[in-house]
Order: C-alpha cells, then sequence, then structure tokens
C-alpha cells in the first residue's frame, strides 16, 4: 500500500506536521499547568467561594468538548469582541484551557498526596498559606505530578489534532493537505502515516509516564516505610 | 457592545432537537456496542492465551494512541477506497464504538485486577468451571468496583460524539455549526451547545449514581 504515490516527499511534510502538533500540545501543555497550579491550589482553598468557583470552572470545561471549545474561540469570541483570531491563537488557547482544567485535578491530587504533617509543620513555622503551598507543599507534590502530567500532555496532543478542522496545519492537517492534493488517490496512505506517526509519539510518552509512575511509587512505597516524607 | 439575541434561535428549535436526537442516538448505539466488547476484550486480555492476550493488548494500545478523529477520518475517508463504502452515520458508530471499547477494555481490566485472588481459588474449590465462576463469582464482584468509572465512560462517549460532526453526522454539534453558518449567531449558539454537553454529562453522572448505588446495595449472588 505504501508504495503508491510520492510518499518519500510527503514524508518530510509529516514530520514537520508531526513538529507543529508537539509544539503546540506543548504550548498548551506549559499554559494549562500555570493555570492549573492556580485553579488546583484554589480548590485546597478554605474559602468556600473560591474552592466553588474553581470546580465550576474545571467541572464545566471537562464537560465540554472540545470541538465546541475550539469553535467558541474560533467562530464565538471573535464575533462577540469584534475582532479576528487566527487558527493558531485559537487552537492554543482552546487547548490551553482544556488542559488547564486537567491539571487542576492533576495538582489537586498532588497536594493531597503530600502528608498532613508537612501543612502542619509548616503553620508551625508561622507561614501564610501563599507560602505553605508554594514552598513547602507544591515543590514536594511535583514528584508525584509528573506521571499523570505525561498523561494530559497525550491526551492535550491527541485532541490538538482538532485543530487541523479551523485550519491550522498541524500532523493530521498536513496529511489532509496531502491528500486533497493529490485527488483522493492516497488518502488511505496518507491517513495510515499519519495515524501511525500519533501512535509512535503518544506510545513513546505513554511508556515512559508508566515508568516513571513506578519509580515514583516506589520512592513514595520506601520513603514511607523509612518513616520519612515524600521529599525524604 | 455585542448584543446577544437568544430569540432569533427560536425558528431553528426543530434543527436541535433532531440534533440531539441524533447526539443521543451515536452515543447510545456505541456505548451499548462498546461495553459488552469491552468485557470481552478486558477477558482476552488477562487471558493465558497469548494470541487472544496479544491482540487485545495490541488494540488497546494502537486505539488509545490515535486520535479519535484520525480513526473517524480513517473509517469515513480510508474505508471507501479498499472497498468498503460507510456512510457518515455509520463511520460516527463505528469509530466512537473502536475508541469505547479500548477505554473499557481498560476499565474492565483494573476491575480484574482489583479482585483478591482468593476469590478465584474460592471458586475452584467450589468445584466451579471456569466460566462457572467467571459468570457466578468474578464478574458480578466486578461489574461492582467498575460501575463508578464505566458511568465517566458514558460521558466521554457523549462528548466523543461532538467530534462526528466533523465527517458530517448531523448531530448537535453539527446542528450548531449550520445554524451558526446561516443566522451568524455563534456565540449565543455555541455557549448554548457547551451547556447542552455540560447539562448531559451532569444528569448522566446523577442517573448513573442513582442506578449504581443501587446496584451497590444489591445483595450478590441472589
Amino acid at each position: 500500500m505504501i508504495a503508491s504515490g510520492h510518499f518519500g516527499n510527503y514524508l518530510l511534510l509529516l514530520l514537520e506536521g508531526a513538529g507543529v502538533t508537539l509544539e503546540l500540545s506543548l504550548g498548551a501543555l506549559i499554559l494549562g499547568s500555570i493555570a492549573g497550579v492556580v485553579l488546583g491550589a484554589m480548590r485546597g482553598s478554605r474559602r468556600r467561594v473560591v474552592k466553588a468557583l474553581a470546580a465550576i470552572y474545571i467541572e464545566g470545561l471537562r464537560s465540554t468538548p472540545f470541538v465546541i471549545l475550539l469553535f467558541l474561540m474560533y467562530y464565538a469570541v471573535p464575533v462577540a469582541l469584534n475582532l479576528d483570531i487566527p487558527p493558531y491563537p485559537a487552537a492554543i488557547t482552546a487547548l490551553s484551557l482544556h488542559c488547564s482544567a486537567y491539571m487542576a485535578e492533576v495538582v489537586r491530587s498532588g497536594i493531597e498526596a503530600v502528608p498532613k504533617g508537612q501543612w502542619e509543620a509548616a503553620a508551625a513555622l508561622g507561614l501564610g498559606y501563599p507560602r505553605i503551598m508554594g514552598l513547602v507543599i507544591l515543590p514536594q507534590a511535583l514528584r508525584v505530578m509528573i506521571p499523570p502530567t505525561i498523561g494530559v500532555y497525550v491526551s492535550t496532543l491527541k485532541e490538538s489534532s482538532l485543530a487541523s478542522i479551523i485550519g491550522f496545519v498541524e500532523l493530521l492537517g498536513q496529511g489532509m493537505a496531502i491528500r486533497e492534493s493529490n485527488a483522493g488517490g492516497s488518502t488511505a496512505d496518507v491517513l495510515l502515516a499519519v495515524a501511525f506517526g500519533y501512535f509512535i509519539i503518544c506510545f513513546t510518552l505513554s511508556r515512559l509516564g508508566l515508568r516513571l509512575e513506578r519509580h515514583t511509587t516506589r520512592e513514595v512505597r520506601e520513603g514511607a516505610r523509612a518513616g520519612g516524607t515524600v521529599s525524604g | 457592545m455585542y448584543d446577544f439575541n437568544f430569540w432569533v434561535l427560536v425558528p431553528y428549535l426543530p434543527n436541535f432537537l433532531s440534533g440531539a436526537r441524533l447526539t443521543l442516538e451515536l452515543s447510545g448505539l456505541a456505548i451499548l456496542a462498546s461495553f459488552p466488547l469491552g468485557l470481552v476484550g478486558a477477558l482476552m486480555r488477562i487471558s493465558r492465551r497469548p494470541l487472544a492476550r496479544g491482540l487485545a493488548t495490541g488494540f488497546v494500545e494502537a486505539v488509545r494512541n490515535i486520535p479519535l478523529l484520525v480513526v473517524l477520518y480513517i473509517l469515513f475517508y480510508a474505508l471507501p477506497a479498499w472497498g468498503v463504502p460507510l456512510d457518515a452515520f455509520s463511520a460516527g458508530v463505528l469509530g466512537l464504538t473502536i475508541n469505547s471499547t479500548a477505554f473499557t477494555i481498560e476499565i474492565f481490566r483494573s476491575g480484574f485486577a482489583a479482585i483478591p485472588p482468593g476469590q478465584y481459588e474460592a471458586a475452584r474449590a467450589l468445584g466451579l468451571r471456569s466460566v462457572q465462576s467467571f459468570g457466578l463469582v468474578i464478574i458480578p464482584q466486578v461489574f461492582r468496583i467498575v460501575l463508578p468509572t464505566l458511568g465517566n465512560q458514558v460521558v466521554a462517549v457523549v462528548l466523543g460524539s461532538a467530534q462526528a460532526s466533523i465527517i458530517g453526522v448531523g448531530e448537535l454539534t453539527y446542528q450548531t455549526q449550520s445554524v451558526g453558518s446561516a443566522t451568524f449567531r455563534y456565540f449565543e449558539l455555541f455557549t448554548l451547545a457547551a451547556l447542552f454537553y455540560i447539562l448531559c454529562a451532569q444528569l448522566i453522572g446523577v442517573l448513573w449514581r442513582l442506578v449504581s448505588g443501587r446496584a451497590a446495595r444489591a445483595p450478590l449472588g441472589a
């Protein structure tokens, strides 16, 4: 099947598309993580309003299909604000918002994994909430958070394929462009190559996440047995 | 300042209703197909036969690491090239089923992993055959464990069904877009669509908890 057409020529374009996919989703992951830390900390707050606001945001975004979020950014916001949003900013904003809701959950469970005694010790030192969170809890939570963060990256990367429908040329967009330029003859080849591209990237990342996870669980377990904490 | 006007959308109510119906049909079919398939796949994944295990594992790894949209495109654009023409709705149901089956296999597998080995041994000690011990002892307990997670999967399928609009299935997202191009009321439209899905997710969550709460309280093996 692969022998048909000028496949070698396409390969470079697809690789370029894969690079754009990685970049787009990494950008969204970074922005989403920053927002996720704020949201995760808000969910752990003692103030009920703050907590509820974060919960509504997270729940709302998690139950909105990413396509709708993308269309909101690309079609709805420009109409409402009377401005023009090109595909790239629209895609990265929508992806970051989507990502932030999932990262908030990762941050929250990371924070919950830090032993209560750490809070008490930090409070006994006279630190306030922002400092306890920023200097004591989050650095320890970070280690537990890395494997699930990779999981969020993989799912963000898969969702980023939807950016192709608003005309942004990443891996799938590149594949569809090749398909159109070739009048449909090699549709199957190109789509299979695109699928294979996503598979290689996501499979590798998932495996890495799994290995880190096993490593972390072992470390945490050993730390607990030694009577220490996550940070040892 | 943009002036919001939801009233212009009233004449399009039938479009939304037919779209919502199609969304529910599409996801309902995919769920009905993928849950039993997921159970079968999970049994294959924990099977001692290398071929069954390999097939199930390969399927799960492949599907979980490829975007749903790419699967939908392959079914809708590539299958006809191989001589298997599929209409958009069938491709949508099939794509969602494939996707949901992979995730459901993993859900059931973790359910099987959570059953203490003593349960398998006890079933064997009672003289039950393999099929009997799975059907009467293990699987009923697995169901209890996985019920909450299966509820999340139902929501995931409904949210995923929005992607079927891209291959032209006239479900809610598709209708929203087409009314949008007629009225240009994108902001109101996509806000309403988002609320529709959020409402669906909440409703499914509440109903599922109600049903699974009852199932968890019911005595086993009655």
